[in-house]
């Protein structure tokens, strides 16, 4: 369930040895509904399917959890090592269901249910169809355009998942807690971006100093003012 | 067969009214129970078509929804993946599997099975005990429309197309598990004619295929299971061919559903039926009696007649009805003619008697008129005696007969002046006996033997014939000895002159106590000379003014002649 950017890396971090973002989301109701549907791969003759079982304990830390968190406005950084991240189908769901990539990242789509899926998007940042393809297969897809991505099967209505594309690396998935952080930003003026699937998209201006951290939060469906919060040196 | 009149008449009366009744009350019975029984009929067929009617509506609806699951897009991708990775691809199959398992659980069905265009199965899913399980597909044949069973369940399945740009690209065919108890009304699944579901528990299976087996798919058709009327209509369009022919009939027990209105019906006739029963029983018993009664009147009166051997007349008018007025005219009539002959009878037999005594008289001058002094003196005494009036007849015809014996004894005997031998005082004394013979064999005058047997008798027992003492010697015997004692000692004879009242009674007197009995004795004393008085009465020596005179005397209405028969006819205490 977590997000994996397994190399995301940058070379040029440790030169810059910028200021860390710490950022908290308040999530105060829920907002959207979660589906659990049966696990596929049970095809013996007669063994029950478990079907529409919800094992979610807290939905709001699933609420907080489905939240993408990335800047806007930082000096342009080519990417120079391919980041990677992986959107698996398994049970007859995308896991993880929300992946956060720098533009120019690739994500793989493999296949680990005993039937077919077909990975297949139609948004503006990138549209692509995976085809039918089987068990044990996968698919790379890479997206050089900032947005979101939503994924779905052409076999499986449920099965839904985005890709939000962000134009700078430093975008992450809030955790269960609803606490992020955004490491060793460079000094300068910048939008920090919440996005949620159901509740939409939230902006917050932060200036970065040298070595000087920053706070921000969100509550989350609301709308708050944009002017960013300077946040006490630590 | 006895049986009383009035008892006839009101069994003839009851019997064919309360049949007739009982008949005609069944027969309306029956009628009405069949005009509802129509009516239910009717109604119960029009429910069903209803019903039927519904169904088929339904499964239109259903059948537009159906075809909005053909038109699933990701179903129709799943086909398209089937069809391009080959039917024999496990994996693709699985996925169409998975995916119509999804919708059965979203819809509720409990089968779904996808074929291709040539009907070949692709893919198909059964519900199990809380899930979804994929078949061996290869040996279900679900009809398009209808029902089919795989595993010993029974489906009910409806087909629709998938579409694809105009043109088929496979059959969907989805249904649930046949639940005939949904059914509005009772109904029954059979196939090829063998019961496979049915809603009436209390019914055999075997029953009703018998009973079904003479029905025709297509039409209503009523029958008879267990003696109860039931009434089918076929539910829906029959299905299927051969082994796997289906037909689904509602089956509606007629007589259970009218038997409310029947037991109510019953009940009303029943008590309508009785109470015009006992209606019928009262009016018969009334009508049978006012029919008997006057003839149990009239049976009455003559059983009296019967008892008491007089015939009194009817009063006029009695009983109003034509018939038994001219019975009892008839019965008067009849009354009257017996009573005038009796009269006849009672005269010629008193002619009768006057004859025998006028011919006892006429033998010997002497003794002429005697029976009838005799007569009258007894009579006088019996009426000083205060006998009743039956008794004085007797005595006064029993005296006029007390000699008649002497008939049988020789005038040569009878007639002898001076002393009689011992023998011929042994005929003498015989007269009684002789009397007696003569007169037992006339019936009639029986009551008057006594009088002639034992008129000799004495008080003492010295009399003759059989020597009988005081009270042994009937009453009427001892009157009429004293008159015949008087009469004898009063009359002159040819050796001799009669005695003079006084002497005579100063005789009897003597022998009083002795031979006579003293209470007559005294009695015809206190009467004073008989002979005196004698003439006014007797001045005609016809014997028919002499019972005339007799009965003159005793002070009876004129005339009283069937007493006489009467008395003749009784069994009198002569004694």
């Amino acid at each position: 369930m977590w997000i994996k950017l397994g190399s995301c890396v940058l070379a040029a971090a440790a030169v810059l040895a910028g200021a860390d973002i710490h950022g908290t989301i308040i999530i105060d109701r829920k907002l959207s509904r979660h589906n659990v549907t049966a696990s596929v791969g049970m095809y013996q003759r007669g063994v029950a399917v478990e079907l529409r079982a919800d094992a979610e304990a807290d939905p709001l830390a699933l609420e907080r959890s489905h939240v993408a968190v990335y800047l806007e406005g930082g000096p342009k950084s080519p990417v120079t090592e391919i980041a990677k991240a992986s959107i698996e189908q398994k049970d007859r769901r995308f896991v993880p269901d929300l992946v956060v990539i720098p533009a120019g990242a690739t994500v793989s789509f493999p296949n680990f249910d005993p039937i077919f899926h077909n990975v297949f998007s139609l948004s503006k940042a990138k549209s692509f169809d995976l085809g039918n393809y089987r068990e044990g297969q996968s698919r790379l897809v890479t997206f050089p355009v900032p947005g979101v991505v939503a994924v779905y099967c052409h076999l499986h209505s449920n099965m839904a998942a985005s890709i939000v594309v962000a134009p700078s690396r430093w975008a992450v998935v809030v955790d269960r807690d609803g606490v992020f952080t955004l490491k060793d930003v460079p000094a300068g003026t910048y939008t920090v971006v919440a996005w949620h699937k159901t509740a939409g998209t939230f902006r917050k201006t932060v200036i970065i100093g040298e070595k000087q951290d920053a706070a921000v939060s969100f509550t989350l469906p609301y709308a708050e003012p944009t002017d960013a919060s300077r946040v006490a040196h630590r | 067969m006895n049986m009383r009149f009035a008892t006839r008449t009101f069994l003839s009366s009851f019997i064919p009214f309360a049949v007739l009744l009982a008949v005609s009350f069944w027969a309306i019975r029956a009628s009405v129970m069949a005009t509802v029984r129509d009516g239910l009929r009717t109604s119960v067929r029009d429910n069903q078509v209803a019903l039927a009617r519904e169904q088929a509506r339904n499964e239109g609806r259903n059948r537009k929804l159906l075809e909005g699951i053909g038109e699933n897009p990701s179903l129709k991708a799943g086909l398209q993946l089937l069809a391009a990775e080959g039917g024999t691809n496990e994996l693709a199959r699985n996925t169409v599997q998975d995916q119509l398992s999804e919708i059965c659980d979203s819809l509720s069905f409990d089968f779904m099975m996808v074929s291709g265009v040539r009907g070949e199965p692709l893919a198909a899913v059964v519900r199990y005990a809380g899930g979804f399980a994929p078949v061996n597909f290869a040996r279900l044949h679900p009809p398009e429309q209808g029902f089919f069973s795989a595993d010993g369940t029974l489906y009910e399945v409806t087909s629709v197309p998938i579409r694809e740009a105009d043109s088929q690209v496979a059959t969907l065919t989805v249904g649930g598990r046949f639940d005939i108890s949904r059914f509005g009304v009772p109904a029954v699944l059979l196939q090829k004619d063998v019961v496979v579901a049915a809603q009436m528990r209390d019914l055999a299976p075997s029953q009703i295929e018998h009973a079904l087996a003479a029905c025709s798919p297509a039409a209503d058709c009523d029958l008879r299971i267990q003696g109860q009327e039931y009434l089918s209509t076929p539910l829906g369009r029959p299905n299927g061919s051969g082994d796997e022919s289906y037909t689904l009939r509602s089956l509606q027990n007629v007589d259970a559903a009218s038997a409310p209105l029947q037991i109510v019906l019953r009940k009303l006739f029943l008590v309508a039926g009785f109470i015009a029963l006992a209606a019928m029983l009262g009016i018969s018993a009334l009508s049978s009696r006012s029919i008997a009664q006057p003839l149990v009147d009239v049976v009455t009166h003559l059983r009296l007649s019967a008892d008491t051997g007089e015939l009194p007349e009817f009063p006029e008018n009695r009983g109003g009805a034509q018939e038994i007025r001219d019975l009892t005219q008839g019965f008067n009539n009849a009354a009257k003619a017996v009573r005038e002959s009796r009269e006849r009878l009672t005269r010629a037999y008193v002619q009768f008697v006057g004859s025998l005594a006028q011919a006892l008289d006429a033998r010997d001058a002497y003794t002429a008129g005697h029976s009838r002094r005799v007569s009258e003196y007894s009579c006088a005494i019996a009426k000083a005696m205060n006998l009743a009036e039956e008794d004085m007849e007797i005595i006064s015809v029993g005296a006029l007969l007390h000699d008649l014996g002497k008939i049988g004894i020789s005038d040569l005997v009878l007639q002898k002046p001076g002393r009689l031998t011992p023998e011929e005082t042994e005929l003498i004394q015989q007269h009684p006996v002789i009397g007696k013979r003569i007169l037992e064999n006339v019936q009639g005058l029986e009551a008057y033997l006594s009088i002639v047997e034992l008129h000799h008798e004495n008080l003492n027992g010295t009399g003759y014939p059989h020597g009988l003492k005081g009270e042994e010697t009937p009453l009427y015997a001892r009157i009429v000895k004293v008159a015949d004692a008087y009469d004898a000692m009063t009359s002159d004879r040819p050796y001799r002159r009669g005695k003079s009242h006084a002497e005579a009674i100063a005789v009897l007197r003597s022998v009083s106590g002795s031979e006579m009995d003293p209470q007559v004795v005294e009695a015809f004393a206190l009467l004073g000379d008989q002979r005196k008085q004698q003439v006014a009465f007797t001045g005609s020596q016809s014997l028919h003014s002499l019972s005339e005179a007799v009965q003159s005397e005793i002070d009876r209405p004129v005339p009283s002649a069937p007493a006489a028969l009467e008395i003749v006819g009784r069994e009198r205490e002569a004694s």
